[in-house]
């Protein structure tokens, strides 16, 4: 049933011109990222009912406010004569796309599912011509009864997800009031000459092993149908969830605290390693994390910031949710700032000549924690009711993203979204230990389309 | 098109002979009638009056025929219409249109034919416009959509918001309002754009509302001409004119390149204009009206097909525009200051030419024509905004200096062609910069499809203090900015 209609597609562009002849290059970190894309999606319901088409234009007006403040977001790619991707900021602009949905936004989140929601973002794959393709997309569609969602895509190129919530609460903020409460800061990444330090320490190797194992590695495809399901945790079962895995087998505490992501990411590797039929030890799996904090780069700082490391599954069992989280916690605690310093520098003298595909070969799980989607308010009081991340495209053996749910901010409440092939999802639906802690079912999939 | 001063005018004694001259004829002609009533004592003139022995019945008739003539005088001399005041339309920043925005958009809509999308990039490289121009939303889409209801909604946006801006800087009610005039060349739908305003601002039923349309980019001051005559007709009344390009339904979906032209240097734009003849406007008026010359150039075959408006060989509509253009509309610009020429000439310049032009008639029809200094009879220049290449054509011709033409490049920089209210935006420059004063004289010429060239002379009526509030308020501290010859993309 054809519930979202298109009603347009156009170009929207900054207030204030650019400087000509401005470039930013992009860093390592972004390049490693090619060969993927974002896809966000935002879900509000706004109190005041509008007449349709009305909101789109007040957003539109202030987007391209907005838009002034974030010159590469409406640049273009180019490459430099060494090879290395930069933007050109000519003021292209970026691609929008209006649309309508004949139902209520309540409606709409009971029936949803992933190739539905993905009608809520446009997305349009790299031209031949990079230099004519516009990096970032959004859609805004109007539901019923004063519902809205904001859809963002992007190359991953140019942002992480951090940064892609960063680009939407810019936009609510200059909707709301008018200016950008933290302003973007477009800088390269820090690095070791720059701050003095001088290497006299061993390089940190597992993490640079882990970039390496997918450097030179073909295209990645997925010849299973994926899917994507989202559950909620309520703060209680976090809790509880984490006092279970920071129990040892013996009955003693572990020495510190798991945290929420570790929990969640230990029980749905043990879940999902179990669902892929894999006896006796779990699948290797990669964490990725937002290293703004640990680099010391200010929230704003406008780029990739996401690094990937390797937890090895061998000698884990899947039953044992709580020596999972223990390992996941070392593997976190090692992506300190040197070692991420040492992976950048690594990728700098590598001149990596084809982009690996970061999240092509192994499970992957994103700690989204840092992302604060729900600051993003448009009109009054509005916080988001729901909000879902892509990480495209859906390919490699499984992911799962982690992330705040909303309401309360110090809270343990935590949304997570699997994305696995059809049948694997079902077994890690169904999972008795999940079970346990009564997730709430945001998005499920629809099984008759196989 | 480029007529040359004769060569011995070149040489630089020639040029201070003419110099003085200018300054003194005029005190010369002044001091000797003045030395011829000096020499007349008062008694002499005494004496010629009573002389003339009046009687006293006499001397009453002669009172009434004094006052009957003044009266007549006064009733019979044509009305001062005035400008009060114009607003001018200021499109949101957000419907700007960046280079690399608008040759992207170029290239989704010829995807086919890369020969025409380097064409508009070429074209876009010289044309002087800048990177604040703005088009209506409809063009924006991908791929734009020309529809009427598109059409009618950009309408109501532009001509609305000059309306408004210009009822609340005059004061004047709608219901005041005695003629509306409208000019909107390509876009003419049913009910009119008069009624749309009429309905909106719910004027008088015994409004006289004109639209004109089809009449190009001169049709602003066509608007201008025909209220002035209105306003002759009728006393104590008043008009609001409004010129405006819609440009909705008219991009060109093509590849013809003599039709992609418009694509690159039309924008949005508009104006209105409050014109009155009321004795109580008189003093806070900003202009008064001297002087509207058109001229026609329609009889001639060539210029009549100079600019059309057709279907290319795919069914697309444009407006073609031939090569011989720019010759055209210097003729046009010829016949039109050879009108203007004695209006508005000083009587040293009218002089000089008349003995050329006896000269080249009885003697030597080789001579190369003079050209007089327009400089001498007008402060301020609005050369329609046409395109680059028109203004650099009228300033070599005219023999302007790059100050007297700023207003029209940096208007084309600003707001590109706005078609009939670019001559406005460029009258809103010279008063945003502080250089309107008092008794200035300023002269707008204006070309359009026809051919025409149209051109009127004002006169400011008194000095405007800025800063000035409107379209220029925001960015004139940036002019004048150097446009460069070409701007690489």
């Amino acid at each position: 049933m054809a519930e979202v209609s298109f009603i347009c597609k156009r170009t929207v562009i900054s207030t204030r011109p650019v400087q000509p002849g401005k470039f930013f290059p992009l860093s390592v970190l972004d390049h490693i990222m090619e060969h993927n894309h974002l896809r966000i999606v935002f879900y509000y319901q706004l109190p005041v009912v509008r007449k349709i088409g009305e909101l789109t234009m007040k957003l539109r007006e202030s987007i391209s406010e907005m838009l002034s403040s974030f010159p590469i977001v409406v640049g273009r790619l180019i490459k430099s004569p060494e090879g290395r991707w930069m933007i050109k900021c000519n003021d292209a602009g970026l691609r929008m796309v209006e649309a309508r949905a004949r139902v209520t936004l309540d409606e709409w989140l009971r029936n949803v599912d992933r190739e539905k929601e993905l009608k809520l973002v446009h997305w349009e794959e790299m031209f031949h011509k990079p230099y004519f393709w516009s990096t970032f997309y959004v859609q805004i569609t109007e539901f019923e009864t004063g519902g809205l969602a904001i859809g963002l895509s992007c190359t991953h190129l140019l942002s992480d997800p951090k940064c892609a919530t960063m680009l939407i609460k810019a936009w609510a903020d200059t909707t709301l009031g008018g200016k950008i409460i933290s302003p973007p800061s477009f800088r390269p990444l820090p690095s070791r000459k720059q701050e003095g330090d001088t290497p006299n320490h061993q390089p940190y190797f597992q993490m640079i092993n882990h970039y390496k194992s997918v450097f030179g590695k073909p295209y990645a495809v997925s010849d299973i149908k994926q899917t994507t399901f989202t559950l909620e945790f309520k703060h209680e079962m976090v809790k509880r969830l984490i006092e279970m895995a920071g129990a040892l087998p013996n009955g003693h505490k572990q020495e510190l605290t798991p945290t929420p992501f570790e929990v969640l990411s230990a029980l749905f590797w043990t879940s999902i390693s179990k669902a892929k039929g894999i006896k006796g030890s779990l699948i290797d799996m990669s964490v990725s994390l937002d290293t703004r904090r640990k680099l010391h780069l200010d929230e704003g700082f406008f780029g990739n910031c996401t690094v990937y490391n390797m937890v090895k599954g061998d000698g884990l069992n899947e039953n044992e949710v709580s020596k999972a989280a223990a390992a996941i916690k070392e593997v976190v605690s090692e992506m300190n700032k040197d070692r991420v310093m040492d992976l950048i520098e690594f990728l700098e003298q590598e001149n990596i000549e084809n982009p690996p595909w970061m999240t092509g070969y192994h499970l992957i799980c994103a700690n989204l924690e840092n992302a604060d989607p729900y600051s993003a308010i448009f009109e009054g009081n509005s916080s988001p009711v729901r909000v879902s991340y892509y990480l495209e495209p859906a390919v490699g053996p499984g992911q799962v993203l982690i992330y705040p749910s909303p309401g309360g901010d110090a809270d343990f409440g935590r949304v997570v979204m699997v994305t696995l092939g059809e049948h694997e999802a079902e077994n890690v639906l169904n999972d008795a230990l999940i079970q346990q802690f009564s997730p709430t079912l945001l998005m499920s999939f629809s099984k008759e389309l196989s | 098109m480029a007529s040359e001063v004769p060569q011995f005018s070149h040489s630089v004694k020639l040029k201070y002979v003419k110099l003085g001259y200018q300054y003194l004829v005029i005190p010369i002609i002044i001091t000797l009638i003045s030395l011829t009533l000096l020499q007349t004592g008062p008694e002499q003139i005494y004496q010629l009056w009573t002389s003339m022995r009046f009687t006293f019945f006499q001397a009453i008739c002669f009172f009434f025929l004094a006052v009957y003539a003044s009266t007549v005088f006064y009733m019979t001399r044509p009305r001062s219409v005035y400008l009060v005041d114009f607003a001018l339309f200021k499109p949101p920043q957000s419907m700007r249109v960046s280079f690399a925005g608008f040759m992207e958009h170029a290239r989704m809509g010829l995807f086919t034919e890369p020969k025409s999308v380097h064409f508009q990039m070429k074209i876009l490289e010289r044309s002087g416009l800048g990177e604040q121009t703005c088009l209506p939303p409809a063009i924006r889409y991908i791929p734009p959509c020309p529809n009427m209801a598109l059409a009618r909604e950009e309408a109501e946006f532009v001509i609305f918001s000059c309306v408004d801006t210009l009822f609340e800087n005059t004061g004047i009610k709608p219901k005041d309002v005695d003629f509306l005039i409208l000019n909107c060349s390509l876009f003419s739908p049913t009910p009119s754009l008069t009624a749309m305003v009429i309905n909106k601002y719910k004027m008088r039923s015994n409004i006289k509302s004109f639209n004109l349309s089809g009449m190009g980019c001169s049709a602003g001051l066509i608007s201008i001409d025909l209220a002035k005559d209105l306003l002759q007709q009728y006393p104590n009344s008043n008009a609001v004119v409004i010129s405006t390009e819609i440009l909705t339904p008219n991009v060109y979906k093509g590849k013809e390149r003599a039709m992609l032209l418009p694509n690159c240097l039309f924008r949005m734009g508009g104006a209105a204009v409050l014109l009155s003849n009321r004795w109580s406007d008189r003093r806070r008026a900003k202009y008064r009206l001297s002087h509207v010359v058109r001229t026609h150039k329609g009889a001639d075959d060539a210029s009549y097909r100079c600019v059309t408006q057709e279907e290319d060989s795919e069914g697309n509509v444009g407006i073609l525009l031939n090569i011989e253009l720019m010759k055209i509309a210097g003729e046009a610009l010829k016949s039109n200051i050879t009108t203007i020429g004695p209006l508005v000439l000083p009587a040293s310049e009218q002089i000089l030419f008349a003995i050329s032009l006896i000269r080249r008639k009885l003697f030597d029809s080789k001579l190369k024509p003079y050209i007089p200094d327009f400089k001498k009879a007008f402060e301020h220049f609005c050369i329609h905004a046409g395109g680059r290449a028109v203004i650099d054509e009228l300033q070599k011709s005219l023999q302007l200096t790059a100050e007297q033409v700023e207003a029209s490049r940096m208007t084309l920089h600003r707001f590109g062609n706005t078609s009939s209210s670019s001559l406005w935006y460029e009258l809103g420059y010279i008063e945003s910069k502080g250089r309107m004063k008092r008794g200035d004289r300023v002269w707008q010429i204006a070309f359009g499809s026809g051919f025409k060239c149209n051109s009127a002379v004002w006169k400011c009526n008194r000095t405007i203090e800025t800063p000035v509030a409107g379209a220029w308020a925001d960015c004139i501290d940036k002019y004048p900015v150097h446009i460069p010859e070409v701007v690489k993309l």
